[in-house]
């Protein structure tokens, strides 16, 4: 058999899962079943933005590969569609070649949604955000239109400018609260405060959060205080930035 | 008509809040309304939590537990990923508000307030984190028995 290949595949998968957002425990884990299901024992680590793979062929020689995960969103589509490879490789064993291919075709057939979709996105939750924070109809407009602004700031500028995630929330918390605070003057007496919080919910760091208690259930402590830290960043930046935005509007 | 107001608005523009949010999470398919109808359930836990005069961050921990419960229930029936689910589903639930207030307080210059606010925002998201961390794993020790004790004694 082609150890090199099956090291290649194994860490292609975990690849994969970590761009997708997965937790580092399904990430180890999945790689170690994949590896396992092929008669190898595998040795598989992981930390947020690094994952190491490592097996012993039955003559005794060791190969490692360690592949860098770079900056990455969430893409629970991917993710879905890499647990259930997995489980399906697992389960039938196909020849190497085969499922090598449908583990390449992972990354190179991403089936993520049109910009548009994106935006659409934003700037629903914008707005109805703004309507749960108790904003009305126009408040929420205004909120539509400022998740608008983030929306493209995110999706655009962030990687145009090659900006990192402190700096790209901090600009977008200005972004937002500056926003709201123009909007709003257009019009007085709108609820300022629905209208800001609600555009701001776009950036706060839900997904840090929850990734940092997963991480720590499955006993992976390095990872959750690497998460925990990432949440209590993005919390620091959507702050500054806010206080960016207030001071000039005083 | 009062009960409209107090619990069907708000637990509707969290469902359809999360909806948006499982857009930007790139979640296709029936998922995307798994997740709202998780965070509307999360949102009528926490307002009849404090209905029953829980302060905020109990009621925090509850509906955060109750969403942890709806989520693996769901991905057990589904066979995908949990935290996709419980992600978009939190997020009524996360405090931006807090980060909001507490900076317009500092920047009035209210300390008292700017710390209490501060303080109250970080114990909620603290209660939220363990409140569902400590239901899932209550939901995976009883998911992961239960087939055993049937086996054992068929």
């Amino acid at each position: 058999m082609d150890y090199d290949a099956l090291l290649n595949m194994g860490t292609e998968l975990g690849y994969q899962l970590m761009y997708s957002g997965a937790e580092i425990y399904r990430v180890e884990e999945s790689v170690r079943r994949l590896l396992t299901a092929y008669g190898l024992q595998p040795q598989v680590f992981a930390i947020p933005n690094c994952l190491i793979v490592s097996v012993n062929t039955p003559a005794g020689h060791p190969i490692t590969q360690m592949r860098r995960i770079p900056a990455h969103g969430t893409d629970i589509e991917l993710l879905e569609r890499c647990n259930g490879l997995c489980r399906r490789l697992c389960r039938e064993v196909p020849p190497l070649e085969e499922a090598k291919a449908q583990v390449d075709a992972l990354g190179k057939e991403r089936h993520l949604y049109s910009n548009w979709v994106f935006l659409l996105g934003y700037v629903g939750a914008s707005a109805f955000f703004c309507a749960f924070f108790g904003g009305d109809a126009l408040d929420s407009i205004y909120a539509g239109i400022c998740g608008l602004a983030v929306g493209l700031w995110l999706l655009y500028a962030g990687p145009y400018f090659n900006l990192n995630s402190f700096v790209t929330t901090l600009f977008g918390a200005a972004i937002a609260s500056l926003a709201a605070l123009g909007l709003v003057g257009l019009t007085p007496g709108q609820n300022l405060d629905a209208v800001t919080i609600g555009t701001l919910m776009l950036l706060v760091p839900g997904r840090a959060l929850t990734n940092a208690m997963w991480e720590i259930m499955a006993g992976d402590i390095i990872s959750g205080v690497n998460r925990t830290a990432e949440a209590l960043l993005t919390a620091a930046a959507i702050a500054l930035g806010v206080v960016v935005a207030l001071a000039i509007g005083q | 008509m009062e009960l409209l107001q107090e619990f069907f608005f708000p637990c509707l523009w969290a469902f359809l809040a999360s909806v948006a949010f499982g857009l930007v999470y790139n979640i296709h398919g029936g998922g995307i309304l798994i997740c709202g109808l998780g965070g509307g359930l999360g949102w009528f836990v926490y307002l009849a939590a404090q209905r029953w005069n829980a302060g905020t961050i109990l009621a925090a921990f509850v509906a955060a537990a109750a969403i942890a419960v709806f989520s693996e229930c769901m991905a057990r029936l589904r066979r995908c990923p949990v935290t996709g689910y419980l992600q978009v589903a939190l997020l009524p639930l996360v405090p931006g508000s807090g980060i909001y207030y507490a900076m317009r307080h500092c920047v009035a210059g209210e300390t008292q307030l700017f710390l209490s606010t501060l303080f109250n925002t970080l114990g909620m998201a603290a209660s939220l984190a363990v409140g569902a961390m400590l239901a899932s794993a209550v939901v995976r020790i009883l998911l992961t028995r239960l087939p055993q004790k049937h086996r054992e004694h068929p």
